[in-house]
């Protein structure tokens, strides 16, 4: 009787650890490929949506251009000849701000956030600025990042 | 011929007992009304989502490039796509709907208390997990709506201190709403949640049946009724009445599940104006625009999440009717008029 006993609580234990690494290794394999892959490194290229580099000389005076960079959505504008890079994602809940030239402002059509033209938060819900980023043009015209 | 078949099962394995036992002999509570349907609307109605689910599934492609033109394809060529497409559509926004009035009903007649607290705790489960397969198949069709409202809806735990921007990548599969979202909710909305719906119903009906269907606080009768054919055309009533109103919208007034911009294939470089939530996520959109910290609207909202949920273990009055309660009662009716109001005015702001 006793014999029975510890037996079968040997084989009850046995099933649990059987199961618990069982569940184990296959996690492991599951988690990994869950978690998202984060963006590789290289050249930080302005581009537009389908990967195609924007060139300097496409951005005219006093215009926008919502493109891609490595850090996502991207907005550059041109004034007074310079270029001026900012993340175009809201810091509100991430939609996109869009450039209004006459009001000199970014103004994000989801909940009416407002951000000056350096990209620093002026009027709604937006809490913190847009992130601004380091322009620099290649030899060839394309826009890089940083 | 066909009695001699049912009789030949029978003899083998019994099922007529089982019929009885379940539906034609099982009694259920003479004092009953249309609120103790709703149930039985629900599953009607789930039924009808995972028909429609599996008839889209057949034509719809889950890639960024092609879902919006499948899914036009759907409504403009499939013979009477647009006419499954709409039922499914609108038949979520009714499930939810009809989920609310449930709750409702048994908030106010004090059915989840003792011994239902785990039929109340698991219901509550899948009103979170209800909420989680509309969020995930609005993505599906890649619209402008569907793009953005995503957008805006999984930004959300981003405020979160330490892990939430982690917790936005994760649930997007990359930092920005992509394909890799869309395969994710894609996987998700059309079988992980329905698996796990079906199981949750499982144990919602079971727990239902271990413990005996409450009756309404006012019911003096101890009169029972069979469950089969007696009570089935009650509910009966209830689902087709419920079936027509759904049916007045697909044919109607189908606009209310396809605004303007959901018929715009979605641009991650263009945010339209106006982008709203679904009117089940109206009053936590109001409630983050009003509370200044967005991480404290957060809080507000997990904590009342949180209260809903542990509900009955926090009110343990034996009291049942809500309306014969000075304190639980108005409190309980300010919520419901709260949090309609949060929608309302989330609407029209
Ligand atoms: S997302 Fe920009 S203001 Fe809310």
């Amino acid at each position: 009787m006793d014999e029975n006993i510890s037996r079968r609580s040997f084989l009850t234990k046995l099933i649990g650890v059987v199961f618990g690494a069982t569940g184990i290794l296959f996690a492991a394999p599951v988690v990994k490929y869950l978690i998202p892959k984060s963006s590789e490194g290289g050249e930080n290229i302005f581009t537009n949506a389908d990967g195609k580099p924007i060139l300097e000389n496409e951005i005219k005076e006093g215009a926008s251009f919502t493109g891609l960079s490595r850090s996502g959505p991207t907005i550059i504008i041109r004034r007074g000849g310079k270029l001026r890079a900012l993340s175009a994602v809201c810091t509100h809940l991430g939609c996109l701000v869009k450039w209004v030239p006459n009001e000199d402002v970014f103004f994000c059509p989801c909940h009416a956030g407002k951000f000056d033209v350096n990209g620093a938060n002026i009027s709604g819900p937006p809490p913190v600025p847009l992130a601004a980023y380091n322009v620099e043009t290649a030899n060839d015209g394309r826009i890089l990042l940083s | 011929m066909f009695k001699k078949i049912i009789d030949a099962i029978d003899r083998r394995i019994e099922l007529l007992d089982l019929f009885r036992q379940n539906l034609s002999e099982y009694p259920v509570p003479a004092g009953l009304n249309i609120w103790y349907s709703m149930g039985a609307v629900l599953l009607a109605l789930f039924c009808l989502e995972i028909i429609t689910g599996i008839l889209l599934l057949m034509n719809y492609v889950p890639h960024a490039k092609e879902a919006f033109a499948s899914v036009g394809y759907i409504s403009g060529v499939v013979p009477f796509g647009w006419l499954i497409r709409r039922v499914h559509a609108i038949g979520a926004n009714m499930f939810v709907f009809v989920l609310f009035l449930h709750m409702l009903s048994v908030l106010l007649m004090g059915s989840y208390k003792k011994p239902r607290e785990m039929t109340w705790v698991v219901g509550c489960v899948i009103f979170g997990v209800t909420l989680t397969t509309c969020l995930s198949g609005y993505l599906l069709p890649w619209s402008q709506l569907s793009y953005w409202a995503t957008t805006v809806a999984t930004n959300s735990p981003g405020s979160i201190p330490v892990v939430g921007d982690w917790m936005v990548q994760f649930m997007r599969g990359s930092d920005l709403v992509s394909q890799r979202t869309l395969g994710r909710f894609f996987a998700m909305h059309v079988s992980l949640i329905p698996f796990t719906l079906l199981l949750l119903i499982g144990a919602h009906v079971f727990l239902m049946r271990r413990t005996g269907i409450s009756t309404p606080p006012w019911s003096k009768t101890d009169k029972t009724i069979p469950f089969y054919p007696h009570f089935v055309v009650e509910d009966l009533k209830v689902i087709y009445f419920f079936l027509a109103i759904l049916f007045a919208f697909v044919f109607f007034y189908p606009q209310i599940s396809f605004p303007p911009d959901a018929l715009v294939p979605a641009d991650p470089l263009n945010t339209p104006e106006h982008i709203k939530p679904e009117w089940y996520f109206l009053a936590n959109y109001q409630l983050l625009k009003l509370v200044p910290n967005e991480f404290l609207g957060i809080i507000v909202q997990g904590l009342a999440a949180g209260l809903i949920f542990f509900l009955p273990f926090i009110d343990r009055n034996n009291e049942r009717a809500a309306w014969k309660r000075p304190i639980f009662g108005p409190l309980a009716v300010f919520g419901i008029l709260a949090y309609i109001a949060l929608i309302i005015w989330g609407h029209y702001s």
